[in-house]
């Protein structure tokens, strides 16, 4: 299934069914069960050539963390992630380290190694003598072995730890000082590529096609689901070869899934999906919305990774129930921005938002309601895209060129951003893609630019009703619920999971594969766990295309 | 207040390792070293010193370098206010209304009117912006489009930046990206922290003219290592796909830029009367009511572009006021500078307030460039700065009138005081191949099909 509609300039989206209403219960309703045994196996796949994965910043200072501790003072400057159909993720498998990367990655690797060897037991863990004394070359080719085997994600090579014990014995001897080498050594391992990249790149299944090594599953499974490299056990079961047989590769997935770092895994993943790190940089302004702050845009993230987290990990639950929940998890700043009691003074807390109010599920959630609008104002248009882009995996085209893209300013004959888009509807340069975005986004009018609820703007009511794709809605909350219901959601963070786990955007030779994920996710009761391991089970995982 | 501390940090340092040696500002890497040998000095073998450089590119009749600065930010400006009155040099014609901030210094501007972007607007902003820089269109959609050459700057890196510390330097205002690519999927990161800006060039590593401390011994052990790096990345090379190979040759010529950096931090430093360490910027910059503190930071690194120009750190730098589809809040708007170009109705006036700030900004950069005497002249003359953004106007995204501005001159390689204004639309690439034969660089042409200019602007030339 491949992001649509792809015609350019003009949209264009078949809309299927009559104009039907929903109802308000805070649950989706049911539908029609397909079951699993209705769902045909896994249908083979074509996949892209594969590309070296850089290590995402996130993904960098993880594995740090894993090797050093957590204590470690990590490095804040590294080449900067760039977002590729809309995820770090897959900009990391096509974008090169720049220069200043290059300077930026020494940096990084000395200052780290320097806070290695000045502390014992972090130096311990990867070496059995003291810096302290001389370090035999004996000594340096096991610390180059062992460290390098988790860092690399591999066992070394011979003559890489050769290559890497000469470093160390070599400074050594020219600085007469064990840990000058030693240092050296470990940040000569953390400049390699075979640290900064992750080289899933696989090898000839013996019929012309290419499958992951037990070693590069590894690595793609423990970064899939814990954002960082592979523990001791996992490269241990890669090691012996457990990870090519299917029961072997699902018991692994399993316990890594059932540890608490998938937590952090999958966190990050609804990060990049849904734009949440844009939330730290985010300024709204504070002299048309008092309630702005610093503090803001980081609580606006906690909130809906809770609730995301809460509902795959706890609660197992059907994923659309993501957009129809009142639970949800808030600290005072944004109890105050909701107009509900803070149920904690000190930190954020699990809270039930009432039942009178429009407020339900994430596009309630100040995180949405402020990363899709400008500074002061609100966007029908960046909301509306949103959820055609990120929610239902379709693609809004730019604005042609040389179109006046300005609305006009409100007044009294137009004091509702309602009136003031209506040129979008009116111009036919415009309408095509502004009529699939604007209606969506205007349900959300009763949201201001960091989410507080209005009733009116500039003194006139504000009328949220509209129509997604032949469903009526009468506001926000009704409108969360046909998008839950949308037949599109649910395939639609199929694919994202994919192209996550992948790291490609997904092409034709997907395409069937990513159908398929979408309707075992419905078989499967949209549990994201379930989906989470159709991914990692399906030969897209394990496959990938010809080197090219 | 300065901070002591030349690195932000996320986590809280312990200070465990380093408390025996916590006198001055640390841990730089001098300083670690010196903690970890005990002070004790260090002599190693060390290649010959070497006090002379040859030269790249042009050399002016004074015997300076040429230098060249991209001026850059985004979101277009108003062409009607933008657009000087007359035409022609000297009193043949005026400064507009938003060119006005540069008054002082209009005996070395060069404005050219009237041309065309001419790749397919298809991308809002990066289609002018790439277009131009690269003279090629930009492939792919508004979430994941990429460039299919060099940026200007860049391409001139490549040819005359080969023999100053740094090939080229980015650094950034209201912005960490700059509009800089080295090619498909190699786009440069810019530095928007002053203090880490200074910190960088003027930092631990750097020695002022005539100065005998010595190189730094670790030097040697440092490239030693990234050798190794190298050796790496090309057995890696063997394993990967084309498109991977190119990535990795973009690492790979980062890797070998650092390594040639710290062989020439081997060398003694050039003599440069007017190369001295400039003060520390702040070390903070905190927002003002949401907004930035755009002239404090602008001008602190107004301040240092001038002294890494002048102590010939490098030949390029692109400076990123701001980068396309910026939404920054100004100082005195009422909403971010994109929304506004879209949102503002009328004759849009704070759109017009916010290119009058940003040409105030480029004026002081000028007048930086222009305080420091050189040779004949300043380092403004012996320099170009070439200002352009994004779109011609932001409301509509056209690539027609497109605003292009020159200052400096760079040796007389180019005209100043002078309007030129194009009524065909000429192809906006025709100024970039005279800047790059400018330079000294041989090219029969810039940019690519529809782009392609194989003409200069004889106008501009000098």
């Amino acid at each position: 299934m491949r992001p649509h509609p792809p015609a350019r300039p003009w949209c264009a989206l078949v809309l299927l069914g009559g104009l039907s209403s929903v109802g308000c219960d805070d649950s989706p309703k049911e539908t029609a069960s397909t079951g699993a045994s209705e769902l045909g196996p896994a249908p083979a796949v074509s996949p892209p050539t594969p590309r070296l994965r850089r290590l995402t910043q996130v993904q960098y200072r993880n594995v740090l963390v894993d090797l050093f501790g957590d204590d470690l003072v990590l490095p804040v400057s590294l080449e900067p992630d760039v977002r590729e159909e809309g995820f770090q993720s897959i900009g990391a498998s096509s974008t090169s380290i720049s220069p200043r990367g290059v300077e930026q990655y020494e940096d990084a690797a000395y200052d780290v190694a320097e806070q290695v060897v000045g502390w014992p037991d972090r130096l311990s863990r990867w070496m059995d003598c003291s810096v302290d004394e001389v370090v035999t070359d004996a000594c340096a080719a096991d610390l180059a072995a062992r460290l390098g085997r988790r860092a690399w994600r591999r066992p070394l090579t011979d003559a890489e730890v050769e290559r890497l014990a000469a470093v160390i014995s070599s400074i050594e001897a020219e600085s007469g000082d064990a840990a000058t080498g030693v240092m050296y050594g470990i940040a000569a391992i953390l400049m390699d590529p075979r640290f900064l990249y992750r080289a899933e790149l696989g090898t000839d299944d013996g019929s012309g096609g290419r499958i992951l090594t037990d070693l590069e599953l590894a690595s793609r499974l423990s970064f899939l689901l814990w954002n960082t490299g592979p523990d001791d056990a996992l490269l241990a079961a890669a090691e012996v070869g457990t990870l090519s047989t299917s029961d072997g590769l699902r018991a692994e997935a399993r316990r890594l899934l059932d540890d608490d770092r998938a937590r952090v895994g999958l966190r990050n993943f609804f990060t990049e999906l849904y734009q949440l790190d844009l939330l730290d940089s985010l300024t709204k302004d504070p002299l048309v919305i008092p309630q702005a702050s610093p503090e803001v845009g980081p609580a606006a993230r906690a909130e809906t990774l809770a609730v995301l987290e809460a509902l795959v990990f706890d609660d197992d639950a059907d994923f659309r129930t993501a957009l129809t929940t009142r639970r949800t998890f808030i600290d005072r700043r944004l109890a105050a921005i909701y107009g509900v009691p803070a149920p904690d003074v000190d930190a954020a807390a699990w809270t039930e938002l009432p039942q009178a109010g429009g407020r339900r599920g994430v596009l309630g959630h100040t995180s949405f309601l402020m990363l899709n609008a400008h500074n002061s104002t609100t966007s029908a248009t960046l909301r509306g895209k949103f959820v055609r882009e990120r929610l239902l995996c379709q693609v809004m085209p730019p604005p042609p060129a040389d179109v006046d893209t300005s609305i006009p300013e409100a007044d009294e004959t137009s004091p509702t951003l309602r009136d003031r888009v209506a040129v979008h509807l009116e111009d036919p340069a415009c309408s095509g893609c502004h009529e699939l975005m604007d209606p969506i986004g205007l349900g959300f009018e009763n949201f201001d630019a960091i989410g507080k609820w209005r009733p009116t703007e500039a003194g006139a009511p504000i009328d949220p009703a509209g129509v997604l794709d032949g469903v009526a809605f009468g506001d926000a909350w009704e409108m969360s619920a046909v998008v839950a219901q949308h037949d599109q959601f649910g395939p639609c963070l199929a694919q994202n999971l994919y192209q996550y786990a992948t790291g490609l955007p997904v092409e034709d030779g997907d395409e069937a594969l990513v159908e398929w994920l979408g309707e075992a996710f419905a078989a499967d009761g949209h549990r994201v766990r379930e989906l989470v391991l159709r991914v990692i089970e399906s030969p897209g995982f394990s496959q990938v295309g010809a080197l090219q | 207040m300065k901070r002591a501390f030349p690195f932000v940090r996320t986590a809280r340092r312990t200070g465990r390792f380093h408390s025996a040696d916590s006198g001055g500002p640390g841990p730089s890497r001098r300083r670690v070293l010196r903690g970890l040998l005990h002070g004790s000095a260090v002599t190693i073998g060390l290649p010959p010193l070497l006090s002379v450089r040859r030269a790249f590119g042009e050399t002016c009749d004074d015997g300076f370098p040429q230098r060249f600065v991209l001026f850059y930010w985004g979101n277009g400006v108003r062409p009607d206010l933008w657009t000087p009155s007359g035409e022609g040099s000297g009193d043949d014609w005026a400064l507009s209304d938003e060119l006005a901030p540069l008054a002082a210094l209009k005996h070395k501007l060069a404005v050219v009117t009237g041309m065309s972007v001419k790749v397919p607007n298809l991308i809002p902003h990066w289609s002018g912006a790439m277009g131009f820089l690269t003279g090629i269109a930009p492939t792919g959609t508004d979430g994941a489009w990429d460039v299919q050459g060099p940026t200007f700057d860049q391409r001139l890196a490549s040819e005359i930046g080969g023999d100053t510390i740094y090939r080229s330097l980015e650094l950034g205002v209201l912005t960490d990206t700059s509009i800089s690519f080295a090619g498909p999927g190699a786009r440069y990161p810019a530095e928007r922290d002053p203090y880490a800006f200074f910190d960088r060039i003027f930092g631990s590593s750097f020695r002022e003219p005539g100065s005998d401390t010595g190189p730094d011994p670790r030097l040697a052990w440092r490239r030693s290592v990234l050798d190794g790096v190298m050796d790496s990345i090309r057995t890696l090379e063997s394993e990967v796909g084309t498109e991977d190979r190119e990535r990795l040759q973009n690492h790979f010529d980062g890797i070998r830029d650092l390594e040639q950096r710290l062989a020439r931090l081997q060398e003694d430093p050039p003599e440069l009367a007017e190369c001295t360490r400039p003060d520390a910027p702040e070390t903070a910059y905190p927002d003002i009511d949401g907004r930035p503190q755009l002239a404090a930071r602008a001008r602190a690194m107004s301040d240092l572009t001038a002294m890494a120009l002048a102590c010939d750190q490098t030949r390029v730098l692109t400076y990123n006021l701001s980068t396309p589809l910026t939404n920054v809040l100004f100082p005195d708007v009422s909403e971010g500078h994109h929304t506004l170009t879209h949102n503002e109705g009328g004759i849009q006036p704070q759109v017009h307030a916010i290119t009058i700030s940003v040409m105030e900004e480029l004026a002081y950069l000028l007048a930086a460039l222009e305080a420091v005497p050189e040779g004949d002249g300043t380092l403004l003359d012996h320099s170009l700065v070439l200002g352009s953004t994004d779109v011609s106007e932001g409301k509509t995204h056209s690539l027609n009138e497109y605003p292009i501005l020159l200052a400096g001159g760079a040796c007389g390689a180019f005209q100043t005081d002078v309007h030129y204004r194009s009524y065909s639309q000429e192809n906006a690439s025709k100024v970039l191949l005279s800047l790059l034969r400018g330079f000294g660089v041989t090219s029969e042409s810039y940019g690519e099909a529809e782009a392609q200019a194989t003409d200069g602007l004889s106008a501009i030339e000098g």
